[in-house]
């Protein structure tokens, strides 16, 4: 099985991943985006930042799709990352698989990204329309 | 000895620095460390008890007794995604 996991700051292409995970053997193909989002609760966003411990999560993430490929039988898994500033509605965060059927897909899909945003060591900050920052994470999710 | 810190997010930005030296003393643990930098930096009070510490890219224990040139990353809850 092919992974591609990466972690930068220039914005991802959903092209490239796409290009990646077509296959001749998969009958499915799933992408998940996450973008940066506007509003919040009552407060308007005007900007996500991203940091990441490196090394570690690139790590984490490895982890992940050994225990996703574990459960599933998966083609081609990529997961991707972005850091730094990530302006509203473009892509954070992008996970694909290819598998041979598309239940699979969509599972392996849910699983990488859920287990991604409770362990893997990377923090958002928010800017608020009004100036004030935040950074989230208060809480470890079981 | 001496120890580094490797700070991220809301703790680097309470800090100052990504990455911080200390000087401790022989024999000081993991929780020993914690429990110094939140007496005296209130983020770190404020997160104290959801802390987790790593050496070389993996997590270990509080309790773990601390050597010279260490490298201890303190990781705060994750909100990436």
């Amino acid at each position: 099985m092919e992974s591609w996991i990466d972690i930068h700051s220039d914005p991802l292409s959903v092209d490239d991943v796409y290009a990646f995970l077509a296959e001749d053997e998969g009958g499915g193909i799933n992408i998940f985006i996450g973008t940066t989002r506007r509003v919040t609760g009552d407060r308007r966003t005007k900007l996500l930042s991203y940091e990441a411990h490196k090394s570690m999560a690139l790590k984490e993430i490895a982890s992940l799709i050994g225990r996703a490929k574990n459960k599933w039988p998966l083609l081609k898994v990529v997961v991707l990352h972005r850091i730094g500033d990530v302006p509203i509605a473009e892509a954070s965060v992008i996970v694909g698989v290819a598998t041979s059927h598309r239940s699979e897909a969509f599972e392996a899909t849910r699983f990488l990204i859920d287990e991604l945003k409770k362990t893997v060591q990377i923090w958002k900050r928010e800017t608020f329309e009004d100036g004030s920052t935040e950074w989230q994470g208060e809480t470890w999710i079981d | 000895m001496i120890v580094t810190l490797r700070l991220f997010s809301v703790l680097r930005e309470a800090l100052g620095s990504g990455l911080v030296e200390v000087e401790l003393e022989e024999g000081t643990t993991g929780a020993e460390l914690v429990e110094l930098l939140a007496e005296n930096q209130e983020t770190v009070k404020r997160l104290q008890s959801v802390i987790r510490l790593a050496i070389k890219d993996e997590y270990v224990n509080a309790g773990i007794t601390l050597n010279d040139g260490d490298e201890v990353a303190f990781v705060t809850p994750v909100s990436g995604g």
